[in-house]
């Protein structure tokens, strides 16, 4: 007995919606929609940096997100953040939580557990949240550099006419600023590997990247000079020592 | 503020560059990176040191210049002597086919414990007098004469020539130990410590032996 039209329309229908449901279903499972979590609450002194949303990272992996932030009657900031139960391991009663908040890219909260058998962390305990800064420490550092160079500068003719245990001896102004200088191009250096980072994260944005490319160059300049300023200073200081390659 | 920084670094520069000596830029960063290497194996910064050794070889290479890049393959096997380590000498042996240097290959031989008459003379000075006492393996001659050298570096990697091929008591392991920790050398201090403890054990002075261990339990804690 041939099957009726109206049969084959209906199976057609109610299948596709079938299939268009379980799609959608099985995407939802996958981000973790279905998904139980643990809400933990952190509290912090000042709210400045953080958002919702930011990530909430262990071991550089990305285990949970910033829920929500709120203020509590003594003026400090709760935030809510909350960890899917697979990861809810990684928090322990001795984990402590840094707020860090990179020269360049987005802030995250950093979990750090070094015992990992120590109980977990009850959802209605308060953990405190560390701050760290890395601009205001960045410009903190630099501040005091600038004004050595400035000075150096200045002063730089009249240092020709002093003796040369003042300038060149190991008290000495030169490898003092030398030792600045390195120190610096090290830091620089470091920065590298943080934009180098960065610009992994934001492949997807175009127009950012162009600019961290520029950024990048910018720094890999100025960390250029600085190792040539060190490698002159340290010319000048040992010329009397040849940079001879000899077998130890 | 980086354009800031710039500028005065710039002025600085102009400042110095009255002064400076003329040395091929590769050399001096050659140079520069064997220093720090150096420093940073013996302190036990491995990942610092193989970063330093990678950069001098490059600056090397940049400068197309085989003698040297054998001198620094011959750094990297002594300080990997110095710290009673053994090493891969492939690299040097290469080099060392399509361009043989008398020099390098006496101190070759020198790491591998196998000196001629010939080789002595190609050697570095500080090592001259150790040649006969390590032929004729008379350790008591050999200590004499490893205290005889200045250079802190040299006498341990002499040392660990001594101890990997003449036989050797504790007097010069504790020679050992004291240069490396004088200089504050991490790796080859534990290293001869360890070294310490082994000869203590293998002569049946287990007391000795334990003490050696505990000590450098405590200094690794």
């Amino acid at each position: 007995m041939p099957i009726s039209r109206e049969y084959k329309v209906g199976v057609f229908v109610i299948g596709t919606a079938a299939t268009i449901l379980l799609a959608l279903l099985f995407l939802a499972a996958q981000k973790g929609f279905f998904q139980t979590s643990h809400t933990y609450t952190l509290s912090c002194r000042t709210g400045d940096g953080l958002a919702v949303g930011m990530p909430v990272v262990f071991s550089g992996f990305d285990i949970g997100r910033v829920h929500s932030l709120e203020l509590d009657d003594k003026g400090a900031v709760l935030i809510k953040i909350r960890v899917p139960d697979k990861h809810a391991k990684w928090i322990r009663q001795d984990s402590f939580f840094v707020l860090y908040r990179p020269l360049i890219g987005a802030a995250r909260i950093v979990v750090n557990t070094d015992h990992l058998e120590s109980p977990p962390l009850a959802e209605d305990k308060i953990a405190e949240v560390y701050v760290v800064n890395d601009i205001n420490d960045a410009i903190e550092k630099i501040q005091p550099l600038l004004e050595t160079i400035e000075r150096l500068s200045r002063r730089i003719d009249s240092m020709a006419a002093k003796t040369d245990e003042q300038v060149f001896g190991r008290e000495g102004t030169l490898p003092q600023l030398n030792k600045i200088l390195k120190d610096a191009a090290g830091k620089l250096e470091k920065l590298e590997t943080t934009v180098d980072n960065l610009n992994k994260i934001s492949k997807d944005a175009a127009e950012g990247t162009q600019d961290l490319g520029a950024l990048r160059a910018d720094i890999d300049e100025v960390a250029q000079t600085l190792n040539k300023v060190s490698r002159d200073i340290d010319a000048l200081l040992y010329k009397q020592k040849k940079p001879e390659i000899k077998l130890p | 503020m980086r354009k800031t920084l710039l500028t005065f670094t710039l002025i600085f520069i102009c400042a110095c560059a009255t002064t400076t000596t003329q040395v091929p830029e590769w050399k001096e960063t050659a140079f520069r990176d064997i220093e720090n290497y150096k420093k940073s194996f013996l302190t036990g910064k491995q990942n610092a040191a193989d970063v330093q050794f990678n950069r001098a070889r490059e600056a090397i290479a940049s400068g197309n210049n085989l003698n040297l890049l054998a001198k620094l393959y011959l750094t990297k096997y002594a300080l990997q002597r110095a710290a009673l380590e053994d090493f891969n000498d492939g690299e040097f042996l290469r080099i060392n086919r399509l361009h043989p240097v008398s020099a390098n290959l006496a101190y070759y031989n020198f790491l591998m414990g196998s000196v001629n008459a010939k080789d002595a003379n190609f050697l570095p000075d500080q090592y001259a007098g150790l040649i006969k006492p390590l032929r004729n393996k008379d350790a008591a001659k050999g200590l004499e004469e490893l205290l005889a050298i200045d250079d802190p570096l040299s006498r341990l990697i002499a040392c660990g020539v001594w101890v990997k091929h003449a036989p050797y008591d504790d007097y010069i392991l504790k020679l050992g130990v004291n240069t490396a920790a004088e200089q504050g050398w991490k790796k080859p201090l534990w290293a001869y410590l360890n070294a310490l403890q082994k000869y203590y054990f293998q002569t049946g002075e287990t007391a000795k032996a334990n003490e050696a261990k505990e000590w450098l339990e405590l200094l690794k804690r």
